[in-house]
């Protein structure tokens, strides 16, 4: 089993903590959906950071595993952690919301390196990335494809599409990570359109499945690393979150699934999240 | 172009266009055939195609949604088992995964039944191959009234008006055997999604064998000087059996066949626009959004000429066998004639 020390774990911390603060950064220049950035940022870090097989110096590697993030409005997550790992200049991020911007609120792989796809209309993520598993199976290739859904996204025909074909096809080189953080434009997923349990229904469909917290490094690590669960089968992975992680004033709250903070709020915003990082990093000792 | 100067620029030349069409008309005669009684069956000569483009390209995958049976994939799978895949009756995952092919170097052919292929995933043929203009070829099947039997829900009459409106589509109409013959490999190196609407119903053979399908190229099947009659797919077999009629009655119409509808070859629009002044548009598709409407937003902006619209009206068509329908939409060579005619003599 594969084991994060604890220094490990304290640099993915702060390093998911530095990218908060520039996607508050970012939101100077607008709003921004930073409810599920925050939620998936824990995860997307631990994926660049200790899972991937990637090379940022060459982003068209043909043997990196894919990252598609079928929640495309998450994608500021995706944005400051590639900025992060030096796909490109950290001054891109500061073209936030501005004309002919490289980093929309939606991402598009022509101009940004590292973006394996754009996505943004929910639903279209999995069968791409599906799509993108069959070459590698077909040129022998060992990449995997993993696969960002959110929990409100599973509501989506699609979705269960793939899902079913998914295991038809016995993708073990398929691996998906639905950050399920219970909330949506509107409201609680529970309410909006219940797509619980999600668990038993990846798993009714054909696959092998695991529930972890969307935040305990340690967790998402060893089950990111123990993909495929089983061979000739695709890997669901339901990542309980919280809603605009690190910023205490908002999370779990629905209201800042998308948000445009005023510029006087920004700062506030920042001190927060980074004391937020700090009672993080104490708990580790 | 400007109106003007084209007007006059016409007027100017009539007597070298008029030595030119007879250069042309010895042209065509080489071009089309003269015994014009051969049917070829577009599923087959497909299902050949294809076949000779997984043998030439070993990166072409071919993808059906239980569809591989009548859609002229049973010899590209046979020959190429790992190449090809069955999606099942799920259209939004099969685009889906089609892009997931193509980005990662596939160039992945489509064929399902005009409105499975179409209109069920539609979101994904416009985000996921058009915005990323990846090099995707669609099969429409069964296009205009080849299945009318079954109903409105399997007879699609508007798939060229949506499609057309997608920024990076490209879309093909074959008008012969001849044509179904070349246009896989025409649309593969088109690099763009190519959508490609076939019938069901043999296709009456037009061009001679050594006719060259050329994408964005319109072909002047019969030379005319006093009407245009632009047709697609299979109304130019008929819309030219309607020109020789004309001749009869003392009209020379010029027949353009438009085999890709997107992009349009508007030089040879106009140019026909310019030598007649009137021009008919035939189509077995909605008059709302395509062939004719393409053909009009080009005349409108360049060079404003009396057109009439010969296709199906803002309905969803009735149950019946396919002559019955062609011949209900007054789209037979014989209704076409007399359209034309009406519309000659109103001028």
């Amino acid at each position: 089993m594969n084991k994060l020390t604890i220094d490990e774990i304290k640099l993915l911390t702060e390093k998911s903590y530095k990218c908060r603060k520039n996607i508050l950064k970012m939101m100077r220049f607008g709003e921004a959906h930073i409810g599920g950035a925050f939620s998936s940022l824990d995860i997307i870090t631990v994926l660049y950071n200790k899972v991937l097989r990637h090379d940022p110096k060459n982003p068209k590697w043909e043997d990196r595993d894919r990252f598609v993030l079928s929640a495309g409005h998450k994608c500021m997550a995706l944005y400051t952690t590639l900025a992060d790992q030096g796909y490109f200049e950290e001054e891109v991020l500061w073209t936030y919301n501005t004309f002919d911007t490289r980093v929309p609120m939606h991402p598009d792989e022509k101009v940004l390196p590292g973006i394996e796809f754009p996505t943004g209309s929910l639903g279209h993520g999995l069968p791409v990335g599906q799509g993108m598993a069959h070459v590698g199976k077909l040129d022998r290739k060992n990449y995997r494809v993993f696969v960002m859904l959110g929990d409100g996204e599973s509501a989506e025909g699609s979705v269960w599409e793939a899902v079913m074909s998914a295991s038809h096809f016995g993708l073990d080189n398929l691996i998906v990570i639905v950050d399920r953080n219970g909330l949506q434009v509107n409201g609680r997923t529970e309410q909006i359109m219940n797509s619980n349990p999600l668990e038993e229904k990846y798993k009714a469909f054909g696959w092998e499945t695991k529930t972890i917290n969307g935040h305990n490094f340690e967790e998402i690590y060893e089950t990111l690393s123990s993909v495929p669960f089983k061979a000739g089968k695709p890997s669901a992975i339901i990542a309980n979150t919280i809603k605009c992680k690190g910023l205490t004033f908002a999370e779990d709250k629905y209201e800042f699934h998308h948000w445009h903070f005023k510029t006087s709020e920004i700062d506030d915003a920042l001190n927060k999240v980074e004391e937020s990082c700090r009672e993080e990093l104490c708990k580790l000792g | 172009m400007d109106n003007l100067n084209l007007k006059k620029n016409n007027k100017n030349n009539k007597d070298n266009l008029n030595n030119e069409n007879k250069m042309v008309e010895n042209n065509l005669k080489n071009k089309i055939i003269e015994e014009n009684e051969i049917y070829d069956d577009a599923r087959k000569i497909l299902a050949d195609a294809l076949l000779d483009l997984g043998n030439k390209y070993n990166n072409v995958v071919y993808i059906s949604m239980d569809s591989s049976a009548g859609a002229s994939g049973t010899s590209f799978k046979q020959a190429f088992p790992q190449r090809h895949f069955e999606f099942g009756i799920a259209e939004q995952n099969a685009i889906g995964e089609a892009a997931g092919m193509a980005i990662s170097g596939k160039i992945p052919v489509i064929a399902a039944y005009v409105p499975f292929a179409t209109y069920r995933p539609f979101e994904q043929i416009r985000d996921d191959l058009c915005k990323t203009r990846l090099n995707v070829i669609i099969i429409g099947n069964n296009s205009g009234f080849s299945v009318s039997a079954l109903g409105p829900t399997h007879t699609v009459l508007e798939e060229v008006g949506i499609l057309r409106a997608l920024p990076n589509m490209t879309i093909i109409c074959p008008a012969d055997g001849v044509e179904y013959k070349q246009v896989l490999e025409v649309a593969l190196k088109v690099k763009s999604p190519t959508y490609i609407r076939v019938s069901r119903i043999k296709a009456k053979r037009i061009f001679k064998d050594e006719h060259k399908l050329v994408f964005g190229k319109a072909d002047v099947v019969k030379e005319g000087s006093d009407i245009s009659i632009v047709a697609t797919g299979t109304m130019v077999s008929r819309s030219l059996e309607a020109a020789f009629e004309l001749e009869k009655n003392g009209i020379s119409a010029e027949v353009i066949s438009m085999s890709t509808i997107k992009p349009l070859d508007e030089e040879a629009i106009i140019k026909s626009a310019g030598k007649t002044g009137k021009v008919v548009t035939v189509e077995e598709h909605s008059i709302y959004n395509g062939l004719g409407s393409a053909v009009a937003e080009v005349l409108v902006q360049n060079f404003p000429v009396k057109m009439k619209f010969i296709g199906v009206p803002d309905e969803y068509a009735p149950v019946g066998t396919y002559e019955e329908l062609i011949d209900y939409y007054s789209l037979t060579g014989q209704k076409i004639t007399s359209q034309v005619l009406d519309f000659y003599k109103s001028l």
